[in-house]
Parts: C-alpha cells; structure tokens; sequence
C-alpha cells in the first residue's frame, strides 16, 4: 500500500503542534528542550515529505542542515542546563526567576 | 476557501481556532476522564513496582555529560561527509581540498576540546 | 559548481581568523590571554579590509544563486564588523575585571560575527536559517559565559529556549513555503507565488509563522519577554553585541524575506506587521519608565526602537516603486545609526559600571564627579530619544517621511506619540545626572584607553550623522534590494 503524502504532512502538523504545546504547559526545562526538538523533527518530516512530493532533493538537503544545527543546540543548551542544574540541583522553570520586569 | 481580504485573515483564524480547539480538547478530555484518586503511593517515583528507596537526587560523574555532548557534535558533523562520499568522483580536487579543509575545521575542535583536558577522565 | 573565491573573501579570512584564534587561546599560558584580543582585533581588521575591496564593485552572485554580494550586503556586512570591533574593545577590561575566560569570548564573538556576515548575503531561506543559528548559537554561550553566575545561566537558559523555540516555528513557515512553491531561492519564491494563487492561504499562514520566527530574533512584541532578563544577566559587552549586532542580523533577514520574496502578499501581512510594530514600541517604550536598572532601561529602549525600524514594512506595497525603496532605505538609515547610539551608551553602562554600579540611582550626580562620561552619556540617551541635533533625530525623520510618503498617517502619529512618551525615561536619566546632588559614588572615573576609543567613535559617529545625515540617508538608499 502506499501512503499518500498528505498523510505525512498532518503527521508532521500533529507533531509540531504536541510539542508546541508541550513547551508551553510543561515547567521542567529539559521536557520544554524534547518538546522544541519534537517541533525540530516535525519540520524535518515535512522537508522530507515536500522534497519527495516534488521529486525533487531541496527537501532532503534542508534535513541535513536542520539536523546538524539542531545538533549544535542539543549541545549548547544541554550545557547551560547543566551549568544551573550544577548550582541549582533543579531543571524547573518556575524556579529560575531571578531576573524578573 | 473564502476569498477578498479579510477572508485571508478568516483562513488564519481558522488555523488558529482549530488548533485552540484541538488543544483545549485533548487537554479537557484527559482531565474529564482520567480518574482522581489521591494516595500517597501516586505521588511516589514509580521505578518498576520496586518501592523506590533513598534519594533521587545522586550525583554522575560530570564527564559523562562532556563525552556525551562531545559525541553529538562530531557524530552529527559526519552527515556531511555522506553526500559528498557518494558523488566523490564526479567532484573534482576543489571539492576535495574543501572537504579537507571542513574536517580540519572539525579537527581543531577535537583538538581544542583535548587541550582543554575534556577528554581525560580524571 | 565553480566558486566566486573573491565574493566569499571577508567570510574566508573571518574564518581564518577564528582558526588562529581558537589555536592561540590553546597555547597560549592563562596569564598572557590578553593577547588573543589584539589577534580578533587584527581579524576583524582584515575581514573589514577584504570586505571594503569588494564596495562599488558590480553584484557578484555565487553558491547557485544563494550568495550574492551587493551595496545592500557590503554596507551591513561593514557595519557588522564594525559593531564587532567596538564590542571587542568595549570587552576588554571588563573581561579582565570580571574574570571571564577571554580565548573562548573573542572566539564566540567572531563565530557570530561570521553569522551576521553570511546572512547579509543569503537570498535562499536555507542559508538565512543556518547563518541565523550561527548567529545565535555563539550568543548563548556568551550570554552565560560568566558560569559562576547564576543570573548569567539564566540569562543564557531564557535566550536559548525563546530563540530555538522561534527557529523551530520558523522553518515550519519554511517548510511550508518549500512545499508550496518547490524552491527555497527568495526571487523564485516571488514568482512562483504570484504564479499559484491556488494556495495562497496557506502561503500567507506561512508568512505568519516566518514573522513570528523573526519576531523574537528582533525582539518584536509580543515575542521581547527573553530580551530584558537575557541583557541584564549577560556580560554588559554580550548584551549591547545583542542588542546592536545580532538585532540587526535579524532585521536583515526579514528584510530581505519581506521584501524579495513575500512583497506579493504585502496587502494580508501589512497590517499585521504594523500592529506588531505599534505594540512593540509602545510595550517597550511604557515598560521602560518604570525601569530602574540601566541595562534593562536600555533593553526596553531597544524594544521600542525595534518598534521604530519594524514600522516602514507597514507601508510597503504589493507592486513595488518608490513607496517601498524609500521605506527599506529608511529601515536601514534607522539600522546603521541605531547601531552607534546604541553602542555608546552601553559602553558608557559599562565604563561606570565597574566603580559606580548598573542602577539609574548610582548616576545621580554624575554631572559633578565625571562631567565628561555624563556629557557622553546624554548625547546617546537624547540620540535615543530624537532629539535634534543628534543622529537618532535623523533616523526617526526617516521612518517618519518613509511612513508619511505610505500614507499611513495613524502610524505617524503613533510614533510621534511614542518618541514624547520615551523622552520622558531618557531624560530622567539626564535629570538624575545633573541636577541632583552627587551621592556617595566614585569621584571621577578612571575609563580604560579602549573603552575611551569606542565612546569616542560612536560620539563622533553620533554627532556626525547628526549634524550631515545625508551621509546616512544617502548610503541607506544605495544598500537597499528594492
């Protein structure tokens, strides 16, 4: 059976939205990170499907930079989680309220 | 789909009404249905049905975290060299030199991070 | 695929530079690591060299249509390293004092600058997203980079979410705009929109999300929360890189998105984005009187400026013509100016700060104990503020004439209304420097040599523009796409 591209694309909307909404409601620093990586990959699934649609390798090319620049991010922000966990012991973001107004 | 200028923003409320609408409801049905039972057991950590014993809060290692963090970078970095292996010989030296020049690039990082005593286990 | 080498040469020898950065931070001994900042310096120097051999040369395009070097890039690209310059000398002695580690903050900086460089000639949607990043991605760590500090960690935990959750929004507009048009280049993009009229709802959702993307990079309301605690707890240097160079790397994608490849749907986003605008503005110009930290005052100020330069992108119109050159022209005049007020003043920030402290109470009396930093210090705030005849008067007068020439003259009028509302902080600034009794701060203040060079550049480029803004105006009009 194949499945129609469509299908990938709401996939992919259903995705991004779940991790939208997940940054939002969720209060613990590295769920909000899974949920904006989440959004990170629904963007890739749609790249992938688009480029596959159109017969054509755009799709895949944009995929490569996304991840490897989301890899940089996984990085950098997995550090400064670390950094205040480090002198915290908390990853909640109701917490980290120093610098308010 | 509606036409004339407002119907482009009525498209956009749309989107935004279905997605308010989609939200609220999977939120609103998990509170409606899901079953409130306060004990003490469910505020417990569940860790395989085994009561869990001591504190959660114990310390690793931190260079755990560094080799792993190192690890995503360099091995998310190799994605590149992929695409350039499969048409390698339709590329001439120019592509060659700048792919050596990428993983120089990569290798000063590696280099940095060595310098820094990164990779030391201590 | 042949390479313009020539077209890429700032962008090669910035790269360069970083390398030998990166090696002379390793081998160099922790008590000689002041000498890595002469080395950026040179870097930038160079890159600024490479950069001004390519000004007045004919467009070069390069990467397949992705790179292009123009008077618009070349213009950015020099006021990028020169915002790069004063910020490394603004840093200096403050990293010195403060005990940041200096190898990894000059090399940081120049992997942003070489960001800001690339994104100024990026015409394709996937080369703005990565250089984007490259911006950012520096920036975070430099907001933390005093990692005792727990303000620090939080300034670079607010900026890391708010910025990857905007990215993310971003290239789901991206996405979608590839799937309707099948290209990622910005003039393609132009055509094939006005091609399929078939799908324009959902190039127009798509819009939305690319502006909510950059919304948040130019700290846009509603989308500025990260803005004020990111500038307080960064270092002071950090925070006005933040607020000069990386903001304007943000405006110049979203200029360049606008303007090229989404100024068919001008119609649907205009007046969205001059809501955006009149709110950002106001938002930050209201938040600002209650401020009493220096470096949050100045942050909200930049909110509301940000609001200034959003402001022409009301006015553009669907089929081009002069209504929209004069309106990117004005953006820009507002960009390059924006720029050295911005810097004086932070710099100012940061020549006190040390011995007088970062509150508005500390400055009282100012104008008695160091006369010539108060002197310095008001001609930034009343730039800011557009009071003629200072550059800042200028750069309002050309939004002004941009928004009055769209014939949007509510949007005037809002402005007008904003620039008497922000008079009123700045000049409690001024009023607390000079007409209230010296406190029990340090009698005159002992300014670093580097320091004195930043505040005397960006006073004279200050008074300079002021006083001949043609200077500005012309060049803006020459830099734009349109």
């Amino acid at each position: 059976m194949r499945v129609p591209g469509a299908a990938y694309l709401i996939v992919s909307a259903i995705l991004f939205t779940t991790g939208a909404v997940g940054v939002l409601v969720r209060r613990n620093v590295l769920v909000m990170f899974m949920c904006i990586e989440l959004m990170l990959n629904a963007v890739n699934l749609s790249f992938v499907t688009l480029g596959r649609m159109m017969h054509a390798l755009d799709g895949q090319v944009a995929v490569f930079f996304v991840l490897v620049v989301a890899a940089a991010e996984v990085v950098v922000g997995l550090a400064i989680i670390v950094a205040i966990f480090r002198r915290r012991a908390s990853a909640d973001a109701d917490q980290i309220n120093l610098l308010k107004w | 789909m509606p036409k004339g200028y407002f119907g482009e923003y009525l498209t956009l409320a749309f989107f935004a009404g279905m997605m308010l609408l989609l939200v609220a409801g999977t939120l609103g049905l998990n509170k409606l249905v899901s079953p409130k039972v306060h004990r003490d057991e469910k505020y417990l950590t569940y860790e395989c049905g085994v009561d869990p014993v001591g504190g959660g809060w114990s310390q690793t290692q931190i260079r755990y975290y560094l080799f792993g963090l190192l690890f995503v970078v360099f091995d998310v970095e190799a994605v590149f060299l992929f695409p350039w292996a499969v048409v390698f010989d339709k590329l001439g030296t120019a592509a060659f030199v700048e792919m050596v020049i990428f993983i120089g690039i990569l290798a000063l990082g590696l280099a940095y991070a060595w310098r820094k005593k990164v990779l030391e286990w201590l | 695929m042949q390479i313009d080498y020539a077209a890429v040469a700032p962008e090669l020898v910035l790269t360069g530079a970083l390398c030998i950065v990166l090696v002379v931070d390793l081998v160099l001994p922790d008590n000689r690591k002041g000498l890595i900042m002469p080395v950026s310096l040179l870097g930038v120097a160079g890159t600024l060299l490479a950069l001004l051999a390519l000004a007045g040369d004919p467009t070069r395009t390069t990467l397949g249509g992705m790179f292009v070097v123009d008077s618009f890039a070349v213009t950015l690209k020099i006021l990028f390293c020169v915002a790069a310059l004063l910020t490394l000398a603004m840093s200096y002695d403050y990293l010195r004092k403060e005990g940041i580690h200096q190898g990894e903050f000059y090399f940081l900086l120049l992997c942003s600058l070489l960001g800001m460089l690339t994104i100024a000639s990026s015409r394709d949607l996937l080369p703005i997203f990565v250089s984007l990043e490259l911006v950012s991605v520096p920036a975070f760590v430099l907001a933390g980079l005093q990692k005792i500090d727990v303000k620090s960690n939080e300034a670079a935990l607010k900026f890391f979410l708010f910025s990857i959750l905007s990215t993310a929004v971003m290239l789901f507009g991206m996405s979608l705009i590839y799937g309707i048009t099948g290209t990622t280049n910005l003039a393609e993009i132009a055509v094939r929109l006005a091609a399929t009229p078939v799908l324009r709802s959902i190039a127009v959702l798509s819009v939305f999300f690319v502006v909510v993307g950059f919304g948040f990079k130019i700290s846009a309301f509603p989308f500025q929360w990260w803005v004020p605690d990111t500038y307080e707890g960064s270092p002071v240097p950090v925070a006005a890189f933040l607020s000069v160079a990386s903001k304007t790397a943000g405006f110049v994608g979203l200029l360049q998105i606008m303007f090229i490849a989404f100024h068919g749907l001008a119609d649907v986003w205009r007046p969205f984005i001059a809501a955006v605008a009149i709110l950002t503005m106001t938002f930050g110009n209201l938040v600002a009187l209650t401020q009493r930290h220096i470096v949050r005052l100045l942050a909200y100020s930049s909110i509301g400026q940000a609001g200034y330069i959003l402001l022409p992108l009301a006015v553009v119109n669907v089929n081009g013509g002069s209504v929209n050159h004069e309106a990117f022209a004005a953006s820009i005049a507002y960009l390059l100016i924006y720029a050295f007020m911005e810097m004086g003043a932070f710099s100012v920030a940061v020549a006190y700060g040390r011995e007088g402290g970062y509150f508005i109470d500390d400055y009282a009396g100012l104008g008695y104990r160091a006369p010539g930093l108060a002197v310095v210090m008001t001609v930034f705030l009343f730039s800011l503020a557009g009071i003629p005849p200072l550059a800042g008067w200028a750069a309002k007068l050309f939004i002004f004439r941009a928004v009055i020439d769209g014939h949007e003259y509510w949007l005037a009028v809002a402005m007008a209304v904003n620039t008497v509302i922000a008079l009123f902080y700045y000049a409690k600034v001024v009023r607390r420097m000079f007409f209230e009794p010296a406190g029990d701060g340090p009698l005159g203040v002992k300014v670093p040599l580097l320091l004195q060079a930043t505040i005397a550049v960006s006073t004279v480029m200050v008074l300079l523009v002021g006083i001949l803004p043609d200077l500005a105006a012309h060049l803006a009009r020459m830099s734009t796409l349109v």
